[in-house]
């Protein structure tokens, strides 16, 4: 970039600094997006939904010609990083990756945000669950599990309270089992847990764990899908066992309701055109997750709705 | 270890590749920048380069996030020592023995301490990264959170230590910091506290914004009171610009090598990282370090011991992200992102499919170290005679910094107005001799205790105990309970002996 295009181009910046300072109104009718568009991931480096993140912004910039910084708020099961983009202006320049275990907070009353809050512009990615033990743990198989937590409480570790983690937990605690969510919302500490023997079982997704599973230090004991995964030819499903308890971990980008539609919508099909890349096929069988995650944002919102009721169904009655 | 050192070659000319040797250059005038802006710290840092390195090869990215963290370890230091404007949160420590040798002239002299202690620091630390990779990572294993508690609140205890002349004082303030970092949503059950009703606040108060509020604005209006005619520093060209000489460095290398060792494990942790780290090592040296007396007033361990501990954490926290595929550092868990991006699953695989990754990032570790300290030591002069302009003018640009990072922690222009208003309390504090750091450190490390005592009780069932009854939490928080008793002895003590005497007195 040599000087004077240096310098058109801090012209340009200023000039956007300035319309998106002066009015609001104005900005609705300028070209979107026509400056960075800041990109959240409510949790930490490193997991599942900063990968997605980091998978989707590149793509997402070819297709939007503006650059999407990716920046991680951790904490409360994501809540934290969900109020981030909240409390910043429905103009589209603020979008979040949301996913099933903030979803899951919804049940209690207590949130300070409802669903009707944000608007999904897509689902990208949906994965099975499982729980792993530590392979040199002295539990081997789901029978071990069971036998043992009926003679004394095992730690799981679990991203947080409520979480779909939690319900699983909650799930089994209804058919006997001594199982204590223990949450650690940073994964390098979810993970150090069970390696370090802290936490006896963990919850997680599979494709969030794959260096481990590649390295034998983790492998599953039951995988939380209709179908036994063929990498995994040995391990159950949690349906053969006689626990049909499927909530499917998803990943969606979200943005702030009160966005105008056509920014939402411009932001969609940056989307359907990233989920349609080979790129991000092979990143989905890289994740062991479901080839056909994607969901468009007019399908988003009852798949919500319905993973929503499912949930609930697994909710401890209050 | 011929294996090691064969691949160590490897991975040394890798780094120089032109192109790489240029990645390091950048990521080390990078990493400067980003240390020495309060605000913007090292780890957002790395985060807004990540994006850039999306369509390089593996090895420069990794090779330029790397130098990034190396030097972003290392020049929040000069902003300690010169404005008393901490460019990082791990530089807090460095304000009461850093800024108070610049007060009596050797600014120059506390840089050459700080240079040699990342020099050292980041050189042994990388030493041990390469050799003992395998068998320290287990120790990471064996840290939990009660470890994670004790660690910091052996932090926290420090406080004591660092108080200055009233303990209450340091407490009172240490408790009002605790009380700020409880602002916003809790982060183990999401209950919103202290927010009455703001969304803004519902966000929590950024440490940032405390932080560079208490200090630089702070000292600004102090500045502002006397007319910007605080007392004169010494002339500073009285004193040469110089690197410690060899036998003062010797006299310390208990302190050295008590901080190195203290940064390698901190930096091992998952979770903790240089700041961490460098209160630690502070806190440790003013308890048992041999001149802890006067720790505080100007001497040169205070500026080793935070600063060796934190450039060695950068090794430590390498360990586990390659050994184990688990940073051990906000930075290291931007640089596993970098590893998948790139297709690449760190963990002990690693070793053996892609030894040369590897190895170029060891061998950047010690390039980037001794590259930066090259630009350090050039920088140093230059930045001395910065002392020399008008304070006021200083001041301006002090606050402008200040109003910037503010800013730049969350694009909010609440926080600017939280910082103007921490400013104010900062010089409140100071105006009636409680000390900030304390206020500062509860801010910090607040959260982080917080949320790995509440983990430990819920997996320990609510049994308290456990702090004290594990291997290694146990003894920190004996060392911990012991720093917080330790004044109130000497207290009891010095009463003791101050009867006798008297008593004495009146016998004869």
């Amino acid at each position: 970039m040599n000087c004077t295009e240096l310098k058109q181009r801090s012209l340009q910046v200023g000039v956007a600094l300035l319309l998106g300072l002066t009015s609001l109104a104005v900005t609705a009718q300028e070209k979107y997006p026509s400056r960075p568009i800041e990109f959240i991931v409510p949790w930490g480096p490193g997991g599942g939904a900063d990968q997605l993140a980091r998978k989707a912004a590149p793509l997402m910039e070819k297709e939007l010609k503006v650059s999407l910084p990716v920046i991680n708020v951790a904490g409360a099961t994501g809540q934290t990083g969900l109020n981030k983009m909240l409390t910043s202006p429905a103009d589209g320049y603020s979008i979040s990756i949301f996913i099933a275990d903030t979803l899951a907070l919804q049940m209690e009353s207590g949130t300070n945000w409802k669903l009707d809050d944000i608007v999904p512009a897509a689902i990208m990615i949906r994965q099975p669950s499982a729980f792993f033990v530590a392979e040199n743990s002295p539990l081997k198989t789901w029978k071990d599990v069971e036998a043992e937590a009926k003679k004394r409480p095992l730690k799981v570790g679990v991203t947080g309270f409520g979480s779909a983690d939690d319900l699983h937990v909650i799930y089994f605690n209804g058919k006997g089992l001594k199982l204590i969510s223990v949450p650690f919302p940073k994964p390098s500490e979810r993970y150090i847990a069970i390696l370090g023997g802290h936490a006896d079982l963990l919850y997680e997704q599979l494709g969030d764990v794959r260096s481990f599973l590649d390295g034998k230090q983790m492998r599953p004991v039951v995988i939380f899908a209709d179908q036994r995964f063929p990498a995994f030819k040995d391990v159950p499903t949690g349906k053969e066992l006689g626990h049909s308890i499927i909530i499917n971990q998803f990943r969606a980008v979200a943005m702030k309701r009160g966005t105008d539609p056509q920014r939402v919508k411009a932001i969609s099909d940056a989307l359907a055109k990233v989920a349609a890349s080979e790129e991000f096929k092979a990143y989905l069988k890289d994740q062991y997750a479901d080839e056909n995650s994607y969901i468009p944002a007019s399908g988003a919102v009852d798949f919500m709705k319905h993973e929503f009721d499912t949930m609930k169904k697994y909710a401890p009655k209050k | 270890m011929e294996g090691i050192l064969t691949n160590l070659a490897v991975g040394f000319g890798q780094v120089f590749q032109p192109v790489n040797f240029l990645m390091l250059v950048i990521g080390i005038i990078l990493g400067l920048l980003v240390a020495v802006l309060p605000g913007l710290t090292l780890v957002m840092g790395v985060v807004l380069a990540l994006p850039f390195t999306y369509s390089m090869d593996v090895i420069p990215a990794i090779i330029l996030l790397t130098a990034m963290y190396v030097s972003g370890t290392y020049a929040g230091a000069w902003t300690s020592i010169l404005f008393r404007v901490p460019g990082e949160p791990m530089d807090v420590p460095l304000l009461w023995d850093g800024y108070a040798m610049a007060r009596k002239g050797q600014a120059a002299y506390a840089l050459g301490w700080t240079l040699l202690s990342a020099l050292f620091g980041g050189l042994v630390a990388a030493t041990v990264m390469v050799l003992l990779a395998q068998p320290i990572a287990r120790i990471a294993l064996t840290f939990s959170t009660p470890e994670y508690f004790a660690i910091l609140f052996f932090g926290l205890a420090s406080v004591v230590s660092l108080g200055g002349s009233s303990l209450a004082n340091a407490l009172i303030s240490l408790f009002f910091g605790l009380l700020i970092a409880t602002v916003g949503v809790d982060d183990t059950y999401g209950a919103p506290r202290f927010t009455f009703g703001v969304q803004i606040l519902s966000d929590g108060i950024d440490y940032l914004v405390v932080m560079v509020g208490a200090y630089g604005l702070g000292e600004v209006f102090m500045r502002l009171e006397q007319g910007f005619k605080s007392a004169p520093l010494e002339a500073v060209d009285s004193i040469r610009t110089r690197l410690p000489q060899l036998r003062e460095v010797l006299a310390r290398k208990g302190t050295f090598l008590r901080s190195s060792v203290i940064g390698i494990i901190i930096g091992l942790v998952p979770g903790a990282g240089a700041t961490v780290a460098s209160f630690l090592s502070y806190g440790v040296e003013g308890q048992y370090g041999k001149r802890w007396r006067e720790m505080g007033n100007g001497i040169p361990e205070g500026i080793i011991a935070p600063q060796t501990a934190a450039t060695a954490s950068v090794g430590g926290a390498i360990v586990p992200l390659v050994t184990l595929g688990i940073p051990g550092s906000g930075a290291t868990a931007i640089i596993l992102g970098a590893f998948l991006l790139h297709g690449l699953q760190p963990g002990p695989q690693v070793f053996a499919a892609s030894s040369n990754i590897v190895y170029s990032m060891f061998a950047s570790v010690f390039v980037g170290i001794i590259v930066m300290c090259v630009i350090g030591y050039f920088a140093m002069k230059p930045m001395v005679r910065v002392l020399e302009f008008p304070e006021v003018i200083v001041s301006a640009y002090v606050m402008m910094l200040c109003l910037l990072g503010a800013f730049a922690a969350r694009n909010n222009v609440t926080d600017v107005w939280l910082m103007v208003i921490f400013g104010i309390v900062g010089y409140l504090f100071e105006r009636f001799k409680f000390p900030i750091t304390p206020l500062v450190l509860g801010v910090i490390l607040g959260p982080l205790a917080e949320s790995s005592f509440m983990t430990t009780m819920i997996s320990y069932g609510n049994d308290w105990t456990e702090f004290f009854t594990r291997p290694i939490s146990g003894p920190i928080m004996a060392a911990a309970i012991l720093t917080l008793l330790f004044p109130a002895i000497r207290h009891l003590r010095h009463e003791y002996s101050q009867r006798r005497i008297a008593a004495k007195g009146r016998g004869t």
